[in-house]
This record gives C-alpha cells, structure tokens and sequence, in this order.
C-alpha cells in the first residue's frame, strides 16, 4: 500500500493507492493553513479506509518546486513517517507529477510561475523522454527551448503565465497514475529525504 | 493507593534557529536532548536569516529526533506524550517542529501538548530545582524581554514585557556597531567586564510600568558612534560596551525590583540566553539579597532555546489538561496564558 503527498502548491493532493486502485483520495485547496489542514486530511483517509499507518509500504512524496513553506511541510510528515515505522520513501517532483498526469500525446511543458520572470519547468515527450530537467528558468529562455516545438502546457497558474500556447491544461493530478510510474522508484534513506527548491534562498543569492 | 507511573515526555522546539529533541522523565529530570545549531551558517549572514533557518530544520529534524532517542536508549513507544513549541518564533523554523510533533502523535497515538516558548524558558528552571510561588521570571533572550508572574503551575500573568526591541537583539545590534562578529552579545559582555562606565546614555523607558524599551538605547549607541567616528576620536569599545551594558541592565534591573516588591514575590527566575550575562548574573544576585528573595538562574545549557525546557514545560502544561489535536497551528506572535 502507497501513500502519496503532494504540498507543493496551494493544493493538498494526497492519497492511498493499493494494486492500481485509489483506496482514498483528498484534492483540497487551502489558504494560508497548510499545516492545519494537511495532518488532519491524512489522518481522515486512514480513519475512513480503517488503514492503519503500519499497513503503508511505501511513501512517495513530492519534493518540489512549488511552495517553500507547502514543500517543508510534506516533506518534514513524509520524513519523519519513514523514518519512525521504518517505511520505504522515495520523492517525485511536482512537475514529473503534473506531466504523469497528461496524456503523452504531445511533448509536455509543465510549468508552475515563479513569479519575477521567472517559473519551474521541464519538459517531456511523447516517449516520455525527459528534454529539460525540472528547472527555476526565465520564460525568455523556456520560449528559446520550445521553439518549432508543438507542445502543451500543463498548469495551474495560467493567469501568470507569461508564455502563451494554444494548448494549455489545468492540472488534476491522476493519484493512481502517479504512484503506478513512480512506485518502483529505489527508496532513499528518510534523513537524506528534503526539499529540491531549485533556487537558492535570496540571501544567499544576494551573497553570490 | 494505585502507584503514580513515571511520565516520559519527547519534547521538540525549532523557532529560531536550533533544531532540538529531548526527553524529559516527570518533567524534572533531562534523560536525553540534542540540539543541532545553526549559529555557524547565519553568522555568515550577520544574522538569523528565516529562509535559511527552515532550510536547515527540515533536513536535521530526524537525525535530531533519532539521536534523541538513541542517546535515551528509547523508541517512541516508551514516550507518553509529545511537547511542541507552537509559538512564538520565526514561522517556516516552528512548522517543522510542528509538523513533526504532530506525525508522531498521530502514528503513535499519543497526546500532543503545545507548549508557549516563553513557559519553555521558565520551567528550564525546574530542571534545577522545583518552582516556588508566587514567583517572578524575567525572561531575557534574542526574541523575548518579558516580566511574568506566577501563582501556581502553568498560571501566567504578563506584567509587561519590551515595546520594541529584545534585549538580546539589542546587545547583538550593539555589538555590531562596536564591531563584533553575530552573534556578538557573549562578546561585548566580555568587553563590558574590562570598561569603565564613561558614556552618558539615556536610561530606557524610566517609568511607573513594567515595561521595557531598547530602541531608544540603541539608537543613541549608534549616534555616539557615528558623532565620536565625524569629531575624529577613537571610540573607546570597551568603556561603551560597559556604558550600554550598565544602562541596559539597570532598566531590567529597575523593573524587576519594581514587580518584587509590588507582587509580594517570593522566588525570582531569570531565564532565556541573555541570563548568560555576567553583569545581568551580578546584579540579580544583588537584588536577590536586597529584597531578601530566593533566585534561581538555570545553567547556560537551559537557557539557550532547547527542547530540555519544553519536554519540561510539557509536563506541567499536561498535569494542566493542556492537549491539542492534529489541527494545532504554529503562531509567530503567541501570548502567553
């Protein structure tokens, strides 16, 4: 049995998939109460399935880039869940996420703002090939990299976009699908489990 | 009579910058803490930089908790309850903590007690020895400047508290304009002990309350400096360190005999980093005699932010029916009740 969490935007996704099936799943948007939502909604999957805790194998959990704040508080439950029952961990980024979820129909750019000209993306193909590692880059240069490209991007965060397409899909995160790609993933040791911010913090990049 | 089982509370603290977990048995007695510092990574920076500070306590939190446990010789499931600083502290630092806390509680089942920071700091003191009523805390630190009253376990009453800066932020931002290295308030104590009291500076917030004020104080130290640096003289750092110092203990000082004497106070406690101070230490012991009151200053292991504190805080909080659930948040501006 695989639990699944994924805080990394203004969204808790998150869910229990056995064989191929999604026992239970939440989708919650949330306001700045991340943390007083995101324990409780896990803690109501298991109390609803009657799924105990010990009865996970394995954890996936989303390691970023999104939120700062939203990243830590996945992580720092997934960590110490793995770390205390002695559960398998391994951590998928937000955008493998957001492209496992989209039909491999077209080369997928799935793309969340990062506000200033820039935004974390990567980009996909149709074999599922990865073209561009999940990246903190300006738009100028992810327009450079699609060029003469046909493709579609996956976001949430349409109204800021600053790259425009005909083919732009929201993201609704197939739970299932997800956890069936990545959950034969080799697990890595819980301590070592933490966020990919994909940027420094702006002190240190004021330092530099 | 049924025998009182022994009770083993895991505490966590993380709202600034040090990572810590620690087992406390009956909240008086330390089995084990651990705490992982960040002081090297922010002195870098001249400061606690918050990003940076949550950065580091999602990749410590479990090698601090494992450590914890390894050094108790202990698995969760010896633990009865879990203490948590909820607040008050830098936000991104006190959610880990809390999200820790909280993952626990929820796989192991056990209570999750949410402790005030500020309570950490004044039941460091019961590590030493047990609290006598109606006792008086002065807590002095980086974050925090505040005079609390105390009738019984776990009943506070605020009598004031700084209107601007910390006292200890106040000693590092000093220390900076004499040219210490962050964090510089161990250091100007230091030249403080060696200086003559030779510069005229305000005496803070002179008045009928319980409060405290360091801004004004702090600006003035600036102002010398700068007016000593366009005159062409050379500051004297030792004699301003002990300048600042004398006035800045001096308003402690004078508020705490103030809310001795007015409260019919006991046991006096002096709690929080800033309790390291040598002229603090002195004069505080002067007015443990003046007043003719018993006083209590935790070893400088206590009185820096640990988890010691709040696994011993946690206890009382619990025997006060103090519990939360799953939905408990962190607050970066929690009062203490």
């Amino acid at each position: 049995m695989i639990l699944y969490i994924d805080t990394s935007s203004n969204y808790l996704y998150t869910g229990i998939v056995e064989n191929g099936k999604l026992k239970k799943g939440i989708k919650k948007e949330y306001g700045h109460d991340l943390s007083q939502v995101a324990l409780p909604e896990i803690a109501s999957m298991f109390e609803d399935t009657g799924i105990t805790p010990r009865d996970i194998n394995k954890i996936i959990v989303v390691n970023g880039p999104g939120s700062f704040t939203g990243i830590r508080i996945g992580i720092t439950i997934a960590k110490v869940y793995a770390w205390s029952l002695k559960v398998d961990i391994t951590t998928i980024t937000s955008l493998e996420a957001m492209a496992t979820s989209s039909k491999k129909d077209k080369v997928r750019v799935p793309i969340i703002d990062a506000r200033r000209g820039y935004c974390y993306a990567a980009i996909y193909d149709n074999n599922d090939q990865e073209i561009l590692k999940p990246s903190y880059i300006t738009y100028e240069e992810l327009k450079e990299k699609l060029k003469d490209k046909e493709y579609k991007i996956i976001s949430n965060d349409q109204d800021k976009l600053q790259i425009t397409n005909n083919d732009i899909e929201a993201y609704d995160p197939n739970i299932v699908e997800i956890v069936e790609k990545f959950k034969d993933k080799p697990s890595v040791n819980p301590h070592g489990v933490n966020p990919d911010y994909l940027k420094l913090t702006e002190a240190e990049e004021s330092k530099k | 009579m049924q025998e009182k089982k022994d009770m083993y509370i895991l505490g966590i603290e993380s709202s600034c910058d040090e990572t810590s977990a620690s087992i406390v048995k009956n909240g008086t007695e330390e089995i084990s803490t651990v705490i992982s510092s960040q002081i090297d990574i922010h002195k870098d920076f001249g400061g606690v930089v918050p990003e940076i500070a949550s950065r580091h306590h999602v990749k410590n939190i479990t090698m601090v908790l494992e450590e914890c446990l390894t050094q108790a010789n202990m698995t969760m499931d010896d633990i009865d309850a879990i203490a948590i600083t909820y607040g008050p502290g830098l936000i991104g630092s006190l959610l880990i903590g809390l999200e820790a806390a909280k993952t626990l509680a929820f796989l192991y089942k056990k209570p999750l007690i949410p402790v005030h920071h500020i309570a950490g700091h004044i039941y460091a003191n019961s590590l030493v020895r047990p609290l006598k009523f109606p006792l008086l805390a002065l807590v002095v630190s980086g974050g925090h400047t505040e005079l609390i009253e105390m009738t019984d376990h776990y009943k506070f009453q605020k009598l004031g508290g700084t209107l601007d800066d910390a006292i200890g932020e106040c000693f590092d931002k000093v220390a900076r304009v004499i040219g210490l290295e962050y964090p510089g308030g161990p250091k100007l104590d230091k030249l403080a002990q060696i200086g003559k009291h030779t510069y005229k500076l305000p005496i803070p917030l002179h008045d009928d309350s319980y409060n405290f004020s360091f801004s004004g104080l702090k600006s003035a130290v600036i102002n010398l400096a700068h007016n000593e640096e366009q005159r062409g003289r050379e500051l004297n750092k030792e004699d301003l360190a002990t300048s600042f110092q004398t006035v800045a203990v001096e308003s402690l000082i004078s508020k705490t005999r103030k809310a001795i004497k007015e409260k019919n106070i006991k046991y006096l406690i002096v709690a929080g980093g800033v309790a390291a101070n040598k002229s603090l230490r002195r004069e505080i012991e002067k007015l443990g005699e003046e007043t003719n009151i018993e006083v209590s200053i935790p070893p400088m292991k206590y009185c820096t932010d640990n988890a010691t504190m709040i696994a011993a805080a946690g206890y009382y909080a619990y025997l006060d029916g103090r519990k939360a659930d799953l939905t408990l948040n962190s607050t970066s501006s929690a009062v203490l009740k």
